[in-house]
């Protein structure tokens, strides 16, 4: 399998060359175009929160947890698959090592590696983002998404992050959500309303614009539906 | 007589514009409202292309009821033509031997030996909200058409599958059908409010398409939630 970044960062489109009978699982309504001898099926993913009871709560709160399984045949197979929101594409690569993935940042993985849904390091959530996390283990390819452009931060010691910035990050950092702000007021008028202290050593990736913030920034000027 | 049209197209493909540099009395057809600046030399002429009949077809395709000619009158004159939509812009040279197939909101401008008709493409992709409303470009010269995101040209050379969202134009040497592909829904649940119910279009033959990087109905859908809700 080969991967080719097109149009980045911006318009990001990921050209995948399949060899014959490989697999690769992308988050449902990724597939742009394929070669048509490509296998497809689409399965609602279990998360620990369980089964489809769980899925389907998640998916109320604007989430699809609906995961689609591409398989190429007896000959070599493309497919383009592209993020829903305009950004750049970030491929990561796993070596026994553990990622957390905000779960919109999920486009794709090769079949050695392991998604769980609904990480709960993050229970504590009190923010009316409907975010949920993904942990990402074992060896192969993880293909990320952002809104925006993707930059990286190399922690070591102390850092924070806003939540609605981050695409993902190394499991070897140690994380408390908290308020930016002392008061309750102060952390909702600044904005900031929460963020991800990280401490340890390991790599945070970020994008240069949050989506709820663009979401809410639009869709407070539509008429209600 | 007017030949082909010097043009450019500058900042792709994110937010790409075309400029077109007509020569004395050379004439473009462009979409209604897609003229952002010109020079005053230029005159415009609202039109109805090809009659009441396709226009209104046009109309049904999703494709505004007039374009416009932009004239250079006594003199040279520049226009810069910009899609609604932020994204990319191509051009494509019609010799007559093959016609182009554009998705109805894809038109930008045209040469005015090029004929712009819409093709009904039945109700199969209606309902769902992503209308395959075509409009077949036939004829010679030039035709520049434009995407939501970047454009990516794919020469198909036996059979191609396309989320229907996702095409721009291609070739009418590929022959094409609309059909649900169920591997990619999911026991018929709908998984977004405008689109996404796995209908793709199925192509084979040889010939080149394009396609878009990114679907306006995913950006919609994107936000119809964080509308305010009305409480009643």
């Amino acid at each position: 399998m080969k991967l080719e970044l097109l149009h980045q960062p911006d318009s990001a489109i990921a050209k995948v060359h399949m060899d014959p009978q490989e697999e690769l699982q992308a988050e449902a309504g990724a597939m742009v175009a394929m070669s048509s001898d490509i296998n497809v099926s689409t399965t609602l993913r279990k998360g620990k929160g369980g089964g489809v009871l769980g899925g389907l709560k998640r998916m109320v709160a604007g989430e699809s947890l609906f995961i689609s399984v591409f398989r190429s045949g007896n000959s070599a197979a493309e497919l383009y698959i592209a993020p829903k929101l305009m950004g750049d594409i970030l491929p990561y690569t796993l070596s026994g090592t553990e990622l957390v993935i905000q779960s919109t940042s999920y486009l794709a993985s090769t079949p050695g590696v392991q998604v769980d849904l609904g990480f709960t390091g993050f229970k504590s959530f009190l923010s009316g983002e409907s975010v949920f996390w993904l942990t990402a283990n074992g060896s192969g390819l993880v293909i990320l998404n952002a809104f925006g452009s993707i930059y990286e931060i190399d922690v070591d010691g102390d850092y924070v992050v806003d939540t609605g910035h981050i695409v993902a990050f190394e499991r070897t950092l140690d994380y408390d959500i908290t308020k930016v702000n002392k008061s309750w007021a102060g952390a909702f008028f600044s904005g900031e309303g929460f963020v991800c202290q990280f401490r340890g050593r390991g790599k945070v990736f970020c994008q240069t614009h949050n989506p709820g913030a663009f979401g809410r920034k639009i869709g407070g000027k539509l008429p209600p539906r | 007589m007017s030949g082909e049209i010097a043009y450019a197209i500058d900042h792709s493909p994110a937010y790409a514009s075309l400029k077109l540099s007509l020569r004395p009395e050379q004439t473009v057809t462009v979409e209604a409202g897609a003229m952002a600046a010109m020079d005053s030399c230029i005159d415009m002429k609202s039109k109805m292309k090809g009659g009441l009949g396709k226009g209104l077809g046009r109309m049904f395709g999703g494709e505004s009821l007039f374009t416009s000619e932009f004239t250079a009158k006594g003199g040279a004159g520049d226009i810069y033509v910009s899609p609604g939509v932020p994204g990319d812009i191509k051009h494509y040279a019609l010799d007559g031997s093959r016609n182009l197939m554009v998705q109805s909101s894809g038109f930008v401008a045209a040469g005015q030996g090029v004929t712009i008709d819409s093709k009904f493409q039945g109700f199969k992709g209606f309902f769902s909200g992503e209308s395959l409303f075509l409009l077949k470009v036939t004829g010679q010269g030039d035709f520049w058409f434009s995407s939501f995101g970047a454009i990516v040209e794919i020469p198909i050379d036996g059979s191609y599958v396309v989320d229907t969202g996702y095409i721009v134009a291609f070739e009418d040497t590929l022959d094409y059908r609309v059909e649900v592909l169920n591997g990619l829904s999911f026991k018929n649940l709908k998984t977004s409010i405008f689109g996404g119910e796995g209908l793709v279009t199925h192509f084979s033959g040889t010939g080149k398409l394009w396609i878009q990087t990114r679907n306006v109905y995913s950006l919609v859908n994107f936000i119809h939630p964080f509308r305010p809700v009305k409480n009643d």
